[in-house]
């Protein structure tokens, strides 16, 4: 018998139409594998969109391809994951389980004594007994866990997979991921499988008590981070699982996207001048056509403003040579001049007064109304008209001049002023 | 003064060594707390030493026992006895208190001679008031008597920064004051903690413990490494994690020892301890131009260390296992020290069951995180966000196994030793327990500025502690060497006196303050 392992598809995270297309064929290869392998079910612990109600484009494809899957006799099991979660039932993975697409797991009753007791499902051709709790955002699942009924859980006798949607801190490879993952010791013992989502790398562990504890990884993106990943070679597909009374094996099957071009460049100790001219000599060297090119600058200049790393230039020289795509990450890059401190405060309205207080000293300015507790003072009006949400029926081409022309005037400015 | 209550009375004496009658009917012991009511402010003192007094003669009273015992005389009585033999108690001034404004002060001057006094009661106590972010510690003690409403509670961030030690035998309450110290830390995050834990007696696997504390969840992390309890986690280090110098100051290496594993480090900073154990010591060869030797030689003491104290082996498919599981070399635990670092500087307690390490194991396992800590906390001195970070202590068992004289002066300062005498300046600090403070430098004695001290019977302990206290404990030798199980005297710059306290049974307070279930419903998605 044979099960695939799926997680972390995120479809509709991709904006870019080049990337959207990738996504959409990286997920149906990935099931036409499980029609041709000619899988027992398909397991999907999480994220398997990027919002609970994608855009409709996103739905189309997915329903077409779930109705195929559907069609040839397998069985899809889900559980929510910390992007696509509806409290109230009203996400697209409702919609497809409404329509017999997909099953989800989950069975949860609450209980008087504040415990959770969770039912087993039982798929029909293999007898596999699946159970498995839905994920929430930063971790705040972790309280269900907490309360779990674990006795009747562990003592089920037969072939058990429990799906989740979580980080575990036993298998973290990298850092971050701060105080969004769980001890393992929290998930039920004795289980032979463990469908894991949430962690974006393929990752087979077993443990004491927790054998098979399994991540396939996401099959293409997620994370904007996900592709430089990709481009420093990191595999990504899906799990396949034979079995009969316990696992006998786990198999990673390889999914191929996309090729990529990574152009990384150290900004320690240097200036934003020599960082233009060594990304400039290196995109020479790469052949961007067709490609997805990470582009990523990451240290601590010496001085100046670290917008003075000037990458539209490069990106239009290498959009010229047909880079399908070009990903620009520059989050690790500070300078020494500047950079912002963090402050902390008893709540929001505290804790950003603090920061502009901590950090506007650092600015050298020929208008005083920009320094000092006027600045801040400014700053906050500026933050607070930026952060105005969208109004009840206001298209987009309405809401962008609004808040532009507000912030302006703020500022004093006109939008006509250069 | 309610006469009832007087207990004795002034009668000689000097500062420091004031002699009082003890009144007929009254109990005093070492250690009782007495008041001398004074204008406007009122004398805490404290009876350090008891000896009989007597309106008759020596050898008159010995020739009368004489009779008694020899000659059998079954009817002998003293003519008021009350009158002519009492106990005379010699006490200290410990602190005057003004009761306008409870102000506490070092006593200068004698109480009023022949001035009567009474023992103290909770209505002399009641400056001991409770400040934001404290830590409670036990009752007031005089005596054995337990003066339940006075509770004594010291600022936490201030006495964690600058270290606590805990002076014990075995027996005194150590584990159960320890316990009771990271039972109120976990009621705020004011205070991080890294706890060694060499008897996994802390979390509370199989009793109670600290995992009974209502925030438990929230500020009690608990690694372990084999079957970790439901929502604890498995202690696994991976290899990567560790330096050569994490064994400096901690093992005695010699210099091509040393060498060996900082050129093996230099080679490959990842997989350098799986280098070395897999290396044949006979083909290795240190640098061109080498002994190859001497390299070998050295290489075969060092593997045999590493196999030793961090339990290793090579397994067939050539992977460096570890015998008790915490060490890894393949992909696990890459990032369980920088979790246990991250938790502490939010404000929690994080417990490492190290029972089934070694010695060494243990002091490594906390000189990794600790070294980590301590560099974080100096970097965000230098960034100007220390004032946002908690107070960080680690808390280790057996100190003067890193800073003992001994160790300090054969091999490099180890990350503790570096913690009691700098860590003060980065908000980090230690919490030392020990039977042998007399083994401690005084340098670094002297810079622990709270010693919780319980009963001790070394003498040679107790002068240790005595000569290092944060008030004159000269007179207090008989006191410590008396002090119960669950007593102690707290000597320390934030407090205004050396205050008898006496612990509270751990088992008592997670009764009345453990968490228990709340009804209700979670709802799931």
């Amino acid at each position: 018998m044979l099960f695939a392992h799926l997680s972390d598809i995120h479809l509709g995270f991709q904006k870019h139409e080049s990337l959207q297309r990738i996504e959409q064929q990286v997920f149906e290869k990935s099931m036409d594998e499980c029609i041709s392998r000619k899988v027992d079910f398909v397991l999907i612990p999480g994220d398997l969109f990027h919002v609970n109600i994608p855009e409709m484009r996103v739905q189309k494809f997915a329903f077409a391809k779930f109705r195929q899957v559907h069609d040839a006799g397998i069985p899809i099991y889900v559980v929510y994951g910390s992007h696509d979660f509806s409290p109230v039932s009203n996400s697209v993975i409702d919609l497809l389980a409404e329509v017999g697409y997909i099953t989800k797991v989950t069975r949860a009753t609450s209980n008087e004594d504040d415990t959770i007791s969770l039912d087993f499902l039982v798929d029909e051709k293999t007898g596999a007994k699946i159970a498995g709790l839905s994920g929430l955002k930063v971790g705040k699942d972790r309280e269900w866990y907490e309360k779990l009924d674990r006795n009747s859980l562990e003592a089920e006798p037969g072939f058990k997979i429990f799906l989740f949607h979580g980080g575990v801190s036993e298998m973290k490879a990298d850092s971050g991921m701060d105080g969004d993952h769980m001890p393992l010791s929290l998930l039920p013992k004795g289980f032979a499988y463990y469908a894991g989502g949430h962690m974006h790398k393929f990752n087979h562990q077993s443990f004491d008590s927790h054998p098979n504890v399994v991540y396939p990884g996401t099959p293409f993106a997620g994370y904007h981070a996900d592709l430089e990943d990709n481009a420093n070679g990191q595999k990504r597909g899906f799990v396949l699982v034979e079995f009969d009374d316990v696992v006998k094996s786990v198999e990673f099957v390889e999914i191929p996207n996309t090729s990529y071009e990574i152009i990384e460049v150290n900004a320690d100790n240097r200036k934003s001048d020599s960082i233009n001219q060594e990304l400039v000599e290196k995109s020479k060297d790469i052949d961007p056509a067709n490609k997805v090119i990470i582009i990523k600058v990451k240290g601590e200049l010496t001085s100046g403003k670290t917008a003075d790393v000037d990458i539209s230039g490069i990106r239009e020289e290498l959009n010229s040579r047909n880079a399908m795509f070009i990903n620009v990450s520059k989050n690790g890059l500070t300078s020494k001049e500047y950079s912002i401190t963090e402050a902390k405060g008893a709540n929001k309205e505290e804790i950003e007064t603090n920061v502009f207080s901590e950090n506007i000293g650092q600015l050298r300015f020929d208008h005083p109304e920009l320094l000092g507790d006027e600045g801040v003072k400014l700053a906050k009006k500026l933050l607070r008209e930026l952060g105005q949400p969208v109004l009840v029926n206001e298209k987009r081409n309405e809401y962008t001049p609004r808040v532009r022309d507000n912030a302006l005037a703020i500022l004093g400015l006109d939008k006509d002023d250069s | 003064m309610d006469e009832i209550s007087i207990v004795g009375q002034v009668v000689g004496g000097s500062f420091g060594d004031i002699v009082i009658r003890q009144k007929a009917g009254t109990n005093l012991e070492i250690g009782d707390l007495m008041v001398s009511e004074e204008n406007g402010s009122f004398l805490i003192l404290q009876v350090f030493a008891l000896e009989y007094g007597s309106q008759i003669q020596d050898k008159m009273q010995q020739m009368m026992s004489g009779v008694n015992l020899e000659q059998g005389i079954v009817d002998v009585n003293f003519y008021e006895p009350e009158f002519v033999n009492y106990v005379l108690a010699r006490i200290k001034p410990l602190a005057r208190v003004y009761r306008e404004n409870n102000d506490v002060k070092i006593p200068k001057s004698l109480p009023s001679f022949f001035n009567k006094l009474r023992l103290i009661d909770k209505d002399d106590l009641k400056f001991l008031q409770k400040e934001k972010e404290s830590i409670f510690v036990g009752h007031i003690r005089s005596g054995s008597k337990i003066i339940k409403e006075a509770e004594v509670w010291l600022p936490a961030e201030d006495v964690f920064s600058h270290h606590v030690l805990i002076p014990a035998t075995t027996g005194r309450g150590k584990s159960n004051l320890v316990k009771t110290i990271l039972w109120h830390l976990l009621d705020a995050n004011k205070v991080g903690a890294l706890v060694l834990d060499a008897h996994d007696e802390y979390y509370g696997r199989t009793g109670p413990g600290l995992k009974d504390h209502s925030k438990a969840k929230d500020n009690l992390v608990y690694y372990t490494p084999s079957h970790p309890p439901v929502g604890a986690n498995r202690l696994t280090i991976n290899l990567e994690s560790i330096r050569p110098d994490h064994f400096e100051g901690i093992i005695e290496l010699s210099d091509p020892q040393l060498a060996a594993m900082r050129m093996a480090f230099r080679k490959n900073p990842r997989g350098w301890i799986s280098d070395l154990m897999k290396t044949s010591a006979v083909d290795a060869g240190m640098e061109p131009g080498g002994r190859a030797e001497f390299a070998a030689a050295t290489l075969m003491v060092v593997q045999r260390k590493l196999r030793l104290i961090l339990s290793l082996d090579v397994d067939e498919e050539q992977v460096i296992v570890s015998r008790h599981e915490v060490f890894d070399s393949t992909t696990r635990g890459l990032n369980t020290v920088d979790d246990i670092v991250r938790d502490i500087e939010q404000g929690k307690v994080v417990v490492l069951d190290t029972s089934r390490l070694g010695d060494e194991a243990e002091l490594i396992v906390g000189n990794i995180i600790a070294s980590k800590l301590l560099q974080k906390y100096k970097d965000a001195k230098a960034t100007g966000e220390l004032d946002r970070k908690p107070v960080a202590t680690i808390v280790i068992e057996e100190a003067p196994r890193v800073i003992g004289e001994d160790v300090l002066k054969s091999r490099n300062d180890n990350i503790y030793a570096t913690i009691a005498k700098e860590g003060r300046k980065f908000k980090v600090g230690l919490t030392a327990i020990t039977q042998l403070s007399s083994v401690i430098p005084k340098t670094i004695l002297a810079n622990m500025n709270t010693k919780i001290i319980l009963g001790n019977e070394m003498k040679q302990e107790r002068e240790a502690i005595i000569a290092s206290a944060s008030q004159d404990l000269s007179e207090d030798d008989k006191n410590i060497a008396s002090l119960d199980k669950g007593e102690a005297i707290i000597s320390s710059i934030f407090v205004p006196f050396a205050m008898p306290i006496k612990v509270p049974l751990f088992e008592d307070i997670v009764k009345s303050k453990g968490s228990s279930p709340q009804p209700g419903k979670t709802k799931v998605f």
